[in-house]
């Protein structure tokens, strides 16, 4: 057993550091435009912008039934060769995973505005509240409510889909134990290291959000 | 374009081939942990409660990985395909097993009640009762399983096998059009599950039609 350990040195654990590093500030950044987009675009949906709004919808619905690796490769290789731009392949990771998690999000956002009962919308818009004033206060705090669980599975699933980005070349997590198996030959201890990485994330994820849902569970109203 | 049709088309057949073999691997093994999952032994409930929990939350490429390069240590020498289909099988066996056990906890107690004062044995309980009911009543979450998996397969071009996904990426870089032909594909896969989930809306809606759970 002694010619196992030979093959790994302190090099490999600041690869993986350097990649769990990659992997959580791609997932992080991606997460946040994507919310930032997909509410948008729930809310042009909402608010029935013509033509736009329908044509946000139909394209967020391929981004949600096509496979994320061909997203990454139109995104990583098709957009570059058509406007004839440079892309690394980080800015590619940025983009393609905004654009999925903001398909998704827009999904949720809607379904779960069309949760809230329409009587308090009439009800609000008969006090004469002002719109901002109905999706500030009616809106937000309820679909906020009734979209946290579905929000907590997206991200644990969306953390997972970084992994992806491997393939175009980014050196996050999955690459770091790609290149560390082509070197040391320890696909059965690698790899098990990496998927534990992403379980325990994943975990942590379940854990915040199961806090989060229950913090923002009081803005139910239950009839 | 049309010389590159053959080599799409081939495509997408060995990603049909791979689909087929692993809904059908996923969806046995899925009942097995189903059924220990909802049973009263301690060892069975959990260690399929691990296994689902194991295989739901890491990412499929780092099995796939480990499948492609770990095995082989191991003298279990699989080709590309093969691989794609063991691991497709085991980690959506996950899914399918989570699915079902919620669709066997959504079943009447009263039936099975029924069914023992019959004198029905486990077996034919099982057989004959829990599953067909739940299995009529999970087609529409089992269908989103299913297409998951349809769209994982896109990922078994990493391990250099030439399914839908491989063969585009060979067909783009010969063409030097990535761009055209990762948005045909991209519409190609969202129209074969858009045809998919409706097929099995129907589906779902012809069996289940007796049983006040349809439209």
């Amino acid at each position: 057993m002694g010619y196992v350990d030979e093959g790994f040195s302190i090099y490999d654990l600041s690869l993986w550091v350097e990649g769990l590093g990659v992997s959580l500030w791609i997932f992080v950044v991606s997460s946040i435009i994507g919310i930032f987009l997909g509410v948008s675009i729930g809310l042009i949906r909402y608010y029935r912008v013509p033509f736009i709004g329908k044509a946000l919808m139909v394209i967020s619905e391929f981004l949600k039934n096509s496979p994320v690796l061909v997203q990454l490769f139109l995104v990583y290789f098709g957009i570059p060769a058509l406007f004839a731009i440079d892309m690394t392949p980080n800015q590619a990771a940025i983009i393609t995973l905004s654009g999925n998690t903001a398909a998704f999000i827009a999904v949720i956002v809607i379904s779960s505005i069309q949760a809230i009962d329409k009587r308090q919308l009439e009800a609000a818009r008969s006090f004469a509240l002002s719109e901002v004033v109905i999706l500030k206060r009616i809106i937000f705090p309820q679909s906020l409510a009734i979209a946290m669980p579905m929000l907590v599975s997206l991200a644990i699933n969306q953390l997972q889909v970084t992994s992806l980005i491997s393939v175009i070349g980014v050196i996050d997590l999955t690459r770091v134990g790609d290149i560390v198996t082509q070197r040391t030959f320890e696909p059965f201890i690698v790899w098990p290291i990496i998927g534990a990485t992403y379980f325990v994330l994943a975990k942590i994820i379940a854990i915040v959000g199961s806090r989060l849902e229950k913090k923002y569970s009081a803005y139910r109203v239950t009839t | 374009m049309a010389q590159y049709l053959p080599a799409f088309v081939e495509g997408f057949w060995v990603t049909a081939e791979v689909s087929v073999i692993s809904i059908i691997g996923s969806f046995i093994i899925g009942i097995f942990i189903a059924m220990m999952r909802v049973s009263q032994n301690k060892v069975l409930n959990t260690v399929s409660g691990i296994y689902i929990d194991l295989f739901r939350n890491i990412p499929f490429i780092v099995l796939i990985f480990f499948g492609y390069y770990g095995l082989p240590e191991i003298d279990i020498y699989l080709d590309a395909f093969w691989t794609g289909c063991l691991v497709l099988s085991v980690a959506v066996g996950a899914y399918v097993g989570e699915t079902l056990r919620a669709g066997i906890l959504g079943i009447d107690k009263g039936i099975i009640e029924a069914a023992k004062s019959f004198g029905f044995s486990r077996a034919k309980i099982y057989l004959k009762i829990i599953l067909p009911i739940a299995l009529t009543t999970s087609i529409r979450p089992l269908g989103s399983v299913f297409i998951n998996l349809i769209l994982t397969t896109s990922i078994l071009s990493a391990i250099t096998l030439n399914e839908l996904t491989g063969a585009s990426k060979v067909i783009a870089s010969t063409t030097f059009r990535p761009f055209e032909v990762y948005v045909f594909l991209v519409i190609f896969y969202g129209v074969l599950t858009f045809a998919i989930s409706g097929l099995i809306s129907m589906w779902h809606n012809r069996l289940n039609q007796y049983n006040g759970e349809g439209t």
